[in-house]
C-alpha cells in the first residue's frame, strides 16, 4: 500500500514506522503556499487553519500517488476528533477514491484501532510488529531528544543556520536506521554532530527561555507558525515546546501504567484554571505555563490557530494567569492570512519587553 | 439572596426548569434584560475579540447584572447525552466567566451538567450549588422533580409546532397573539440554528418575526423528537462530538428528506467551530436533494436591512420555484420592473 498522513514536526517517524511494516511512505511535500492555497480552496470558509493545511497535504499526497491515509482521530469536543471524517467526505467529493485509517486513541475504541492495524500489519507477525513499534518509538523519543538540545544551543550558535543543518543531517541519519544496532550508532553520530556545533558563552543571568504553548498541529508544524523556534533561537532565546510527538505517544498510545508521560502532573497545574478538560489541549496550555513559570522560564508564546475553540477559552483566562504568575505571555493566532512582517515586529517588541523586565528583576536583587 | 440568569445561550432551552426549580427553592431570581446594543457592546469589551458573538452576549448579560446579585447562575454544561459533549466554549463557560467579568469570581454558580440524556434533573449536578445556597436535599430533590416535569411540558408545547419564543411565551402564561400560525403560510422553511443564535431578537435581528410576515410556517430543530433526529443521522461512522450539532445535522437531513419542507436556512455566528463543519455538509447534501440552502452567518457588525434582503430573496426564489411547479410560468422577461417582483 502507497501510505500518506499529515505533515506534522519531523516526519521521519511516520515515514520509518510505514516503511518498517513494509509499505511504501508517500509523505506530504512540507506545507507550503500551495499546501495552504489548495486546502483553504476546498476546505470549509470557517474551519480551523490545522484542517485546512492538512487538506491541502492529502491532496499533493494524492497527486504524487498515495492510497491510504492514516491519521489520529480524536474524542473530542474540538473540531479535530473530526477531520478524519470532514477530509474524507472533501476527498471523496473531489472525486478521489481514498482510504482514512483512522486511529483513535487505543483507550477509546479498542476494536477500530486493532482493526486498523491488522491492515497495517499485513502479514507480518504480532513479534515484528512489536519490535518495529519499539523501534520507532525510540526513534521518536530520540530525536525528540536531539531536537531539544538543538532548540536550547540554537540560541548561542556562532554561525547562523549550523543547528539547522546539524538537525537536516540528524534526519538522514535516522532514515537510515533499520535495527536497534543502527539506532545505537546513529544516536552516538548524532551527538557528536551537536557537540561539535561552536557556541558563545552566555552569563546565566542573560539567558532567555520561552516555552511555546498551544494548539499541537500550530506548535509542532513549523511551515505555519512561520518557523517560530527559529525566530526565537536567531533571536538569541531558548525554546521549548509544549509539544513532541515522543510526549504524545507517551500519553495516547501507551498504556497508564508503563507511561512515563508528564501530562496528569500537567493538567493538574491547569485545574485552577480550567476545571475539566475542555476538548483540545486548553487545560494543558494552561498547565504548561504555570509549569514553566515554575521551572524559571522568561516568557511564554501562545500560539493557535483562528477561531481555535479550546484555545479561545485559554486565552481569555490568560489575563488572570498573568497576573497570579506574573509571566508575560504573547497569543498569537494563526491562519492563511499570514503576516510575517507583523508578527516579526510583535515578537520582537515582546522580546524587548520580556529583556527589559528579566534586567530590571536582576539589577534590583543585586 | 437573589441569583442571576443571563438570559442568553441555554436559556431559551431551559428557562422553565431553572426558573421552577429557583421558585421552588425560594430564592429569587435576577433575569438580565434583553440583548441591546448597550449588552453587546460591554461583552465585546470583556471578552476576546476572535470569541463568537454568543459567548460575548453571554459575557454582556453577565456583566449587566452582576452587581445587583448575590450569584449568577452559569451552568457548566458538559454533556446531556452519552459520548457527547458540548461546544468547549460551553464546557469551559464558568471558568471564562469567572476571570474575564470583573467581581465574578467569587460569583459564579455553576452545577457541572453531565447527565447522558436531555434530563438534567440528577440532584448529583447541582450537589456544589446545594452546598453554596444551604439548600436541603430533599427540597432540591423536590424543585428539580417539579422543574423536570415543567420543563417537558415546554418541551411538548415545541414538538406541538410552537417557536421557542411563543413557548417560552406560553410558559410565561401570556397570550400569544396568533394562535393558529403553525401552518398558515405557503412556504414551509426549516430553520436551523442553535436556539441562542434564532431567538435572541437582537442577534438574529428577529428572523423569526420576519419570516412569519413573509408567511412563511418554520420548523426548527426543537419540534422534532430526539428519535427521528438521531434515526436520520444513523447512516454516519462517526457522529459529531456536539450534542445540538447533532441535532441540527440531524434536523436538516429530514427536513432535506421532507416533501413538504421548501428550503432551509442556516443561520451561524461568525466563527462558530462546530458550525463550520455541520454548514458545509448541509450545504453539500443540498445538491442531493434538491433543495435550496442559504447560511446566514451574524455577528455584531451585522445589519439588518441586509438581512431582510437576503431572506426576502430566497423566500421569493423559492415561491417562484413553487409556482413554476404548480404549472404557473412566468416569462422571466415579463415581469414588472417597479414594486413587487416576487413573480407572483
Amino acid at each position: 500500500m502507497k501510505i500518506t498522513f499529515p505533515y506534522m514536526g519531523t516526519t521521519l517517524v511516520y515515514s520509518k514506522l510505514i516503511e518498517l511494516l513494509g509499505h511504501e511512505a508517500v509523505s506530504p511535500p512540507k506545507p507550503s503556499q500551495r499546501t495552504i492555497d489548495l486546502g483553504v480552496k476546498y476546505s470549509p470558509e470557517f474551519a480551523c487553519f490545522p484542517m485546512k493545511v492538512i487538506m491541502g497535504s492529502y491532496v499533493e499526497a494524492l497527486e504524487n500517488g498515495a492510497e491510504v491515509i492514516i491519521t489520529s482521530g480524536g474524542h473530542g469536543p474540538c473540531r479535530a476528533g473530526f477531520y478524519g471524517e470532514m477530509h474524507h467526505r472533501i476527498l471523496q467529493n473531489l472525486g478521489y477514491d481514498v482510504d482514512i485509517l483512522v486511529f483513535d486513541s487505543i483507550k477509546r475504541d479498542f476494536k477500530s484501532f486493532i482493526y486498523n492495524v491488522k491492515k497495517l500489519k499485513g502479514d507480518k507477525s504480532w513479534q515484528s510488529v512489536w519490535k518495529i513499534l519499539k523501534l520507532t518509538y525510540k526513534i521518536a523519543v530520540q530525536v525528540d531528544e536531539f531536537e531539544i538540545q538543538l532548540q536550547t544551543i540554537r540560541a548561542y550558535e556562532i554561525s547562523k543556520g549550523s543547528c539547522n543543518k546539524v538537525w537536516d543531517k540528524i534526519q538522514q541519519i535516522y532514515k537510515k536506521v533499520f535495527t536497534e544496532k543502527d539506532l545505537s550508532e546513529a544516536k552516538k553520530e548524532s551527538q557528536k554532530l551537536i557537540d561539535n556545533i561552536p557556541y558563545k558563552i552566555v552569563p546565566e543571568e542573560k539567558k532567555i527561555r520561552i516555552g511555546i504553548v498551544g494548539e499541537i498541529y500550530v506548535v509542532m508544524e513549523s511551515s505555519v507558525n512561520m518557523k517560530m523556534e527559529e525566530v526565537l533561537g536567531n533571536y538569541g532565546c531558548e525554546v521549548h515546546r509544549g509539544h513532541y510527538l515522543s510526549g504524545w505517544i507517551e500519553t495516547h498510545m501507551i498504556p497508564k501504567w508503563f507511561s512515563r508521560s508528564r501530562e496528569k502532573e500537567i493538567e493538574k497545574k491547569g485545574e485552577k484554571y480550567i476545571e475539566i478538560k475542555i476538548g483540545g489541549h486548553a487545560k494543558e496550555t494552561m498547565g504548561h505555563i504555570v509549569d514553566y513559570h515554575e521551572q524559571g522560564f522568561d516568557a511564554i508564546i501562545h500560539l493557535m490557530p483562528f477561531g481555535c475553540l479550546p484555545e479561545l477559552v485559554s486565552q481569555s483566562i490568560m489575563p488572570k494567569l498573568m497576573e497570579d504568575t506574573g509571566i508575560h505571555v504573547l497569543t498569537i493566532a494563526l491562519d492563511e492570512q499570514a503576516g510575517i512582517a507583523n508578527n516579526l515586529t510583535r515578537i520582537e517588541a515582546f522580546l524587548d519587553l520580556v529583556r527589559n523586565s528579566k534586567e530590571k528583576k536582576s539589577s534590583k536583587v543585586s | 439572596m437573589k441569583i442571576g440568569i443571563p438570559t442568553s445561550l441555554l436559556y431559551y432551552y431551559y428557562y422553565p426548569f431553572w426558573k421552577t426549580m429557583f421558585d421552588e427553592l425560594k430564592i429569587e431570581i435576577v433575569l438580565s434584560k434583553t440583548t441591546s446594543k448597550y449588552i453587546v457592546n460591554k461583552g465585546i469589551e470583556y471578552s476576546v475579540p476572535e470569541i463568537c458573538v454568543p459567548i460575548k452576549v453571554f459575557t454582556g448579560h453577565v456583566v449587566s447584572i452582576i452587581e445587583d446579585v448575590d450569584y449568577v447562575f452559569v451552568p457548566r454544561m458538559v454533556c446531556v447525552l452519552k459520548n457527547e459533549y458540548f461546544c468547549p466554549k460551553f464546557m469551559g463557560l464558568p471558568d471564562m466567566i469567572k476571570y474575564t467579568v470583573p467581581g465574578a469570581i467569587n460569583k459564579v454558580l455553576s452545577p457541572k451538567i453531565t447527565s447522558d440524556s436531555d434530563n438534567i434533573s440528577n440532584p448529583k449536578f447541582y450537589s456544589e450549588m446545594r452546598s453554596i445556597l444551604g439548600i436541603g436535599s430533599w427540597e432540591l430533590q423536590k424543585a428539580l422533580k417539579k422543574a423536570q416535569r415543567e420543563w417537558e411540558k415546554f418541551r411538548q408545547l415545541s414538538k406541538d409546532g410552537y417557536v421557542l419564543s411563543d413557548a417560552l411565551d406560553i410558559f410565561e402564561g401570556k397570550e400569544i397573539a396568533d394562535k393558529n400560525i403553525l401552518n398558515k403560510g405557503d412556504i414551509t422553511i426549516g430553520l436551523l440554528g442553535y436556539v441562542y443564535d434564532i431567538y435572541d431578537n437582537f442577534v438574529s435581528m428577529n428572523i423569526i418575526e420576519k419570516l412569519k410576515e413573509m408567511n412563511v410556517n418554520i420548523r426548527t430543530f426543537e419540534m422534532l423528537d430526539d428519535s427521528v433526529m438521531n434515526n436520520s443521522i444513523e447512516f454516519m461512522k462517526k457522529r459529531l462530538f456536539w450534542t445540538f450539532s447533532n441535532k441540527l445535522l440531524g434536523a436538516g437531513y429530514y427536513y432535506y428528506d421532507q416533501p413538504n419542507v421548501d428550503g432551509l436556512i442556516h443561520v451561524t455566528a461568525f466563527g462558530c467551530g462546530p458550525d463550520s463543519m455541520i454548514g458545509k455538509m448541509l450545504e453539500m447534501e443540498s445538491n442531493t436533494y434538491n433543495k435550496p440552502f442559504m447560511t446566514i452567518r451574524i455577528d455584531e457588525h451585522s445589519g439588518e436591512s441586509h438581512l431582510q434582503t437576503r431572506a426576502e430573496a430566497f423566500i421569493d426564489m423559492i415561491r417562484r420555484k413553487k409556482n413554476q411547479a404548480d404549472g404557473v410560468s412566468i416569462d422571466e422577461n415579463n415581469l414588472s420592473i417597479h414594486g413587487n417582483n416576487a413573480g407572483l
